[in-house]
């Protein structure tokens, strides 16, 4: 019984995995580092998990869901998200040119259309939701090719709502 | 308290958390409760917990829970005697309770001739100026600049110079030396020519740094208005409250009674007769000056129930069912005891310029213990609408003493999990845990000079969390807790690879 999983951490990809040792007891690799715990299920989606070897290492409760392509866990007083390698995306004004919803809400604006010359950190589209506003930038100079989003439509999270495509630039 | 019923059904015209607590206070007085809801709202926890729903139908405030017509379609429907209004949404809407009135019905909330006096800041100002209640002293138009310099004078340093066209920052000064004032004044007048095609400016007493220090009031319909002391809420982002408290670690017995002295003679000046609070800012030198008055019950009314032991939704039904404050409160010693403290949980991501979340709450626990009390308005498997407030609960502790309640509250925040959208829940227990916090050194805009609350830790996740995340997904039962049925589960499930589990189940029956 063996599962393997990878995560993003510091912007590079760290290898986890957890071997069924006997019982409850897992040998878990974290990257090079090496731990062996036990762990149970508490049956609220929660596990309990203790270190093995240290006597009287504190123990912790932790709860992990998958959420879209990524996991969150609470561990500790700390609620991670990550990242899997392949999973990473692009966010809204990421550096590919792909504007995305980063929730579901509706557009109150749109400032751009296609062909339009466009700078870095220009707002592109403002979109509302929980009664805030949100301007949504570009994340590189260069042309808008599509525009996804229309002034008091609703658009759901991670939806593409703007294509620039960048410029090219100076070698 | 144990009387007749003053109602046999009540209307709740709000959603989530309160909705779910004025649905609890009225079950406890035997009343029915009457929730009513928008489509996407359909199950929400309100509805879960009244007694009786009655669909509004639309999505948005303004199709449902603004809906004036709606609401009142409602209650006759529903045959509702009374219209609990919660907060926000129609609360502070006169017109609304004049309609409540017309359809024959009781508004739970104050008058409206009472609301309209105190609703907007500037009748509200005039009211407190003329009920005797100090307000930030400042000029209330430009006669020149030479009447400006003399008007910071008589007000005393330091002033905020500031255009009265105001808004946005822009044209407004701090001046802390004499000699820096015409300066600042001429300085002011070109950006407000520039920003606003208009010059003129206004001088105010700068009450900076502040603290935001409101009274609670309850007032009867037979003249009775009752200070149940104040609440802190200098802990702010963006001018939201985060966290509240009561009593404040800087009022004292005597600021405590002139402060409610000031609010009672306000509330009394304009036949204030329900719940209401009123807001002061409170500088370094514990002078207080008036904001504004809140015609409803407040968010943060849990810290005032938990020290001074009465209930401000069973008093609101008591008195707009015409109870006397006298009777209702005989015998009880309203004196603040011991310390409570309220986080507010809410769906929205402070690490990244606090943007909201909508989407599906995979998983929740919320805390529980001795002290601890929670208004939830969310359950595992809600996916929570991008239509309204993202607020998804309220955690209230009470100890003793303020260092317990801190302590306590941090704990609480530990033990506290909402999975599948972000939350503020690690932001909150940063400020709790900051020293800051810890030594009441509040102040309203210490989130905005402490920035690195708001960024949250910058290194990744320790090893122990990556760890943590393999093996519940090797070992939990059912990864993605819930998973509510509507809709979004399955859609979200759908992309999450993660939920191939069904083989390490297995394991479990080995043991």
């Amino acid at each position: 019984m063996k599962i393997r999983r990878e995560y993003v951490r510091g912007g590079k990809p760290v290898a986890v995995t957890a071997e069924l040792v006997d019982g409850d007891r897992w040998r878990v690799r974290v990257g090079e580092a090496a731990y062996e715990f036990t762990a149970q299920a508490l049956g609220d989606g929660g596990i309990k998990l203790a270190p093995v070897g240290q006597e009287f290492e504190r123990s912790f409760v932790a709860h992990g869901v998958a959420a879209g392509s990524d996991y969150m866990v609470r561990v500790n007083g700390r609620t991670h998200r990550l990242t899997a390698p392949a999973g990473r995306q692009a966010s809204s004004g990421a550096a590919d040119g792909t504007v995305r919803a980063p929730m579901t809400g509706t557009v109150l604006d749109v400032r751009c259309k296609p062909g339009d010359r466009v700078a870095a950190d220009q707002t592109l589209v403002v979109v509302s939701a929980m009664k805030m506003e949100h301007k949504l930038v570009a994340g590189v100079a260069g042309v808008v090719q599509s525009v996804g989003a229309k002034a008091g439509g609703t658009v759901d999270q991670g939806a593409v709502l703007v294509v620039v495509e960048p410029e090219a630039t100076a070698p | 308290m144990a009387q007749n019923p003053p109602f046999r059904r009540v209307l709740i015209a709000n959603r989530g958390e309160i909705a779910v607590r004025v649905a609890r206070g009225l079950r406890e007085l035997g009343i029915e409760s009457v929730a009513v809801h928008s489509d996407v709202d359909a199950r929400c926890a309100h509805v879960l917990q009244a007694d009786h729903a009655v669909p509004l139908g639309g999505n948005t405030a303004a199709e449902s829970y603004l809906d004036v017509g709606k609401i009142l379609a409602a209650a006759r429907r529903s045959g509702a005697e009374a219209i609990h209004p919660g907060y926000g949404f129609l609360s502070e809407n006169s017109r609304f309770v004049r309609a409540v009135h017309d359809a024959g019905l009781v508004f739970i909330g104050p008058n409206a001739t009472a609301m309209d006096r105190l609703g907007g800041k500037k009748a509200a100002r005039e009211e407190a100026i003329a009920a005797g209640v100090p307000v930030i002293p400042g000029t209330e138009q430009d006669e020149g600049d030479a009447a400006l310099v003399a008007a910071a004078q008589r007000i005393g340093l330091p002033v905020m110079v500031k255009a009265s066209a105001g808004g946005g920052g822009r044209g407004m000064r701090l001046v802390e030396r004499e000699q820096d004032l015409a300066e600042a004044v001429a300085a002011g007048r070109r950006e407000a020519k520039a920003s606003f095609g208009d010059d003129r400016m206004i001088v105010e007493r700068a009450v900076f740094p502040a603290r935001h220090v409101e009274i609670q009031l309850i007032g009867d319909r037979h003249g009775h208005v009752v200070s149940l002391h104040e609440r802190e809420c200098s802990v702010q982002r963006r001018h939201q409250k985060v966290l509240e408290e009561a009593p404040s670690a800087v009022v004292d017995e005597d600021l405590r009674r002139r402060m409610g002295e000031c609010a009672v003679a306000l509330a009394r000046r304009v036949g204030y007769d329900n719940a209401g609070t009123a807001e002061f800012l409170l500088d370094d030198q514990g002078r207080f000056y008036f904001l504004e008055v809140n015609t409803r019950l407040q968010v943060e009314h849990p810290v005032t129930e938990l020290v001074t032991g009465v209930d401000l939704v069973h008093l609101q039904v008591h008195v707009a069912a015409g109870g006397r404050l006298e009777d209702l409160l005989a015998g009880k010693d309203l004196r603040p005891r011991g310390h409570a403290i309220e986080a507010r949980l809410c769906a929205e991501s402070p690490e990244n310029g606090y943007i909201p979340a909508a989407g599906l709450l995979r998983l929740v626990r919320e805390p529980e213990g001795p002290g601890i009390r929670v208004d939830s308005g969310v359950y595992t498997g809600w996916e929570v609408p991008p239509f309204y407030d993202s607020m998804l609960a309220k955690l209230v502790v009470w100890a003793p003493d303020r260092a317990t309640a801190c302590a306590r509250l941090s704990q609480a925040l530990r033990d506290t999990v909402y999975l599948g959208i972000p939350t503020n829940v690690d932001f909150v227990r940063r400020i709790v845990d900051d020293t800051a916090f810890r030594s009441a050194r509040l102040r309203t805009d210490m989130l905005q000079l402490r920035p690195e609350l708001a960024a949250g830790p910058q290194e990744g996740p320790e090893d122990l969390a990556l760890a943590a995340a393999v093996l519940c997904q090797a070992v939990a039962p059912r990864s993605g807790g819930g998973g509510g049925g509507n809709g979004a589960a399955a859609r979200s499930g759908s992309t999450a690879v993660w939920n191939d589990l069904a083989g390490f189940r297995l394991f479990e029956g080995v043991r």
